[in-house]
């Protein structure tokens, strides 16, 4: 579903990127670990096609996103550390404006209070502005957007940073449940704890290289401490 | 999706109290200029009407005189109020309004509401609707388009709307249609307030209203704004911050409603002088008192009249004289006032064309030019009305002078005309010329207001397809 051959990112000269090779199939979630400037937000900028590749292709269900970045924007979601809404708009009408910008105009008012019961936020808050809205609330609506489009693939970069444990927790479940039906996932994070519980896999990126990747299933969270540790060891 | 980011960005405006707070003054002092400019357009009209009318009984009851008595006479000539006068003043403070028609001289106008002005507000300039419409409204585009990129930039959201695959052109459309539909808001009512307002007060209902200069001057504001509109959108989409797009669009602003008028002005004044007030009449004395050519026509008609009746005295002959010398008289000042008036009027017509090409750096300059010419008080209707005044003043002289002629007198007595000969002059009837004409003498403005939207239009589509998250 996701896929990088060879992709590189060079910023004036200097590596941000250094050919990564990844494949993320429906229903994986896989976690990209590492320091800051590792070159995971790049990552997810190149599949987003915000950033031009240097060399190699980012490729979503098979296609280019350079080549197509239009019809590749359709089967993803992205949902950065903070989602930005309209803070002049209502939680509902920022979920039906983007919604409609994603190509989807054919819900239901209650079909789209609907993907709010599904992510967990009230019906009375839906009709608020999203001015008054916590972080973890801004987030779950993020969600609701990438369920209304019908995201097959998600782009999180650091979704859960800054957000207390509970509303941490709370996305992290809404996650497993679109990966349990067949979305893919990658996600950028600082938090071991949360990439091993709700990750397929991890991967640990230094320097703009993918220096490991371990099945979560196979390692238990102190290992995951272990390595990750003596990977950012100089 | 066009529909939806156009009905996004207003339902945003509407709940925005700065865009509230502003949009309201815009459109207060809108409807506020177009009251005083139609209060105004009511009492001078009426007033015109009212003169023009008392004139013409004033002609008709004068008392048995001298025909040439009735030509020193004279009457004065109103110029019409144009109905989009309301809108647009133009010229008209400044020209004079009204024409002293009398025997012997081309008068200048009187009447000049600028010349009255007391207080340095008034000379300032009024706040007419054609002010809140060039300079008002597009500082009110400004503020509503500035952030529409720049501002969704930096909130964060312009990524999230580019990760679900809208296209940026689409973007671009949906928020410049979104910024007029809330501009609309503003300025539609007011503009049919003012429409229903003209129709009542010409009496006649909304048939007497001048159709197709109304709506060839909404056409040219609206040109005149999607221009703002096409800068802002181009301009926030190319900056890096909301607060670089407010400051480039506020300096255009001030470059096109502050310095460009003054500028221009002054450089047709400096390519075109006008001649002086007192330049202008010492010539013109010094050229009517040169009568020598005058002078030896006069003997040249004597002497082929003495000739043809075979008299050799003045008192013989069957046909006054007097009314030949006087005629010939007036007809030597026709040219002389012909050269020297439209001397002047052709130095006003060069800065006129010196003002319009300004909008090459200023689009106001194009837009003002039009709306004055659309609401007929610019200076090309002032000449048109100029001449048919003129034309008016030497049918009467010529009625008078032709009068006299027939009824021949002796030495020392004096031919009296009466009310027969008053109502002989046909009463002045003044059309205004159509819109055709008006747009005519703009092709310059047209031009160039099409030019900017159309460079307008190439920006915003190359900026907003480089709009990056």
């Amino acid at each position: 579903m996701l896929e990088a051959i060879d992709l590189t990112k060079h910023y004036n000269g200097s590596p941000a990127l250094n050919g990564l090779n990844l494949l993320i199939q429906p229903g994986e979630v896989f976690c990209l670990l590492g320091a800051n400037g590792a070159g995971k937000t790049t990552t997810i900028n190149l599949f987003l096609n915000f950033v031009e590749p240097t060399s190699g292709t980012a490729r979503i269900k098979g296609l280019d996103v350079t080549q197509h970045p239009l019809e590749t924007k359709k089967y993803i979601a992205y949902i950065p550390e903070q989602v930005m809404l309209y803070r002049n708009l209502s939680g509902l009408e920022n979920l039906e404006y983007f919604t409609a910008l994603a190509g989807r105009s054919d819900y239901t008012r209650e079909q789209m209070l609907q993907f709010f019961d599904q992510v967990g936020l009230a019906r009375e808050a839906a009709a608020q502005r999203v001015g008054t809205y916590s972080k973890g609330m801004r987030q779950k609506v993020g969600i609701a957007i990438a369920l209304a489009k019908k995201a097959e693939a998600l782009l999180l970069d650091e979704p859960t940073s800054g957000l207390d444990p509970k509303a941490s927790n709370e996305f992290s479940s809404l996650i497993k449940k679109m990966s349990d039906a067949g979305v893919a996932t990658l996600m950028t994070t600082h938090d071991l704890f949360r990439a091993k519980e709700s990750g397929t896999r991890v991967g640990i990126m230094k320097h703009g290289s993918l220096v490991a990747t371990l099945a979560t299933t196979e390692i238990g969270h102190t290992d995951l401490e272990r390595i990750y540790l003596e990977h950012m060891h100089d | 999706m066009i529909a939806t980011i156009a009905k996004k960005e207003m339902t945003e405006m509407f709940r925005d109290g700065r865009f509230r707070l502003a949009s309201a003054v815009v459109a207060i002092l809108l409807l506020a200029s177009l009251a005083a400019g139609w209060k105004q357009y009511a009492n001078l009209k009426n007033q015109h009407d009212t003169a023009q009318r008392a004139e013409r009984t004033n002609w008709l009851g004068q008392k048995p005189k001298n025909p040439h008595q009735g030509a020193h006479y004279g009457v004065y000539a109103f110029k019409p109020k144009s109905q989009l006068s309301t809108v647009d003043t133009g010229v008209d403070p400044y020209v004079g309004v009204a024409v002293y028609l009398e025997a012997h001289k081309q008068n200048e106008f009187k009447f000049r509401p600028a010349q009255d002005a007391a207080t340095s507000i008034q000379r300032f300039g009024e706040l007419t609707a054609a002010v809140v419409l060039q300079v008002l409204i597009p500082l009110l585009i400004i503020l509503l388009a500035f952030s529409t990129f720049a501002g969704e930039r930096e909130q964060g959201t312009l990524r999230q709307l580019l990760s679900l695959g809208v296209e940026r052109t689409h973007l671009s459309m949906g928020k410049a249609l979104g910024v007029a539909g809330a501009l609309a808001v503003v300025i539609v009512p007011a503009t049919l307030i003012g429409v229903f307002a003209l129709a009542l007060t010409s009496g006649s209902g909304l048939l007497a209203v001048d159709v197709a200069r109304t709506f060839l001057m909404v056409g040219a504001y609206s040109l005149y704004f999607l221009i703002f509109l096409a800068l802002s959108l181009a301009v926030s989409a190319w900056s890096s911050s909301s607060r670089v797009a407010l400051v480039v669009l506020l300096s255009f602003w001030i470059v096109n409603s502050l310095i460009a008028t003054r500028a221009f002005s002054d450089l047709a004044g400096f390519l075109h002088p006008t001649p002086s007030e007192v330049e202008f009449d010492t010539t013109l004395q010094r050229d009517l008192a040169d009568t020598k050519g005058l002078d030896a026509k006069l003997d040249e008609i004597k002497a082929g009249l003495f000739q043809k009746y075979g008299v050799n005295k003045l008192d013989d002959l069957p046909v006054n004289f007097r009314a030949i010398s006087l005629q010939e008289a007036e007809e030597h000042g026709f040219t002389i006032f012909e050269k020297h008036f439209g001397n002047v009027f052709d130095r006003f017509e060069e800065q006129n064309a010196v003002y319009q090409w300004g909008g090459v750096i200023a689009p106001l300059l194009a837009v003002r030019s039009l709306s004055m010419g659309l609401a007929g008080t610019d200076f090309a209707h002032h000449r048109h009305f100029t001449t048919a005044a003129e034309n008016y003043r030497r049918t009467i002289i010529k009625h008078m002078n032709d009068d006299i002629f027939i009824h021949p007198t002796k030495a020392g007595e004096e031919y009296v005309a009466d009310a027969e000969l008053w109502k002989k002059v046909p009463e002045f009837q003044y059309e205004a010329p159509g819109a055709s004409w008006a747009l005519s003498h703009y092709k310059t403005s047209i031009a160039l207001l099409l030019l900017w939207l159309l460079s307008g239009t190439v920006v915003v589509a190359v900026a907003s397809r480089r709009v990056q998250a």
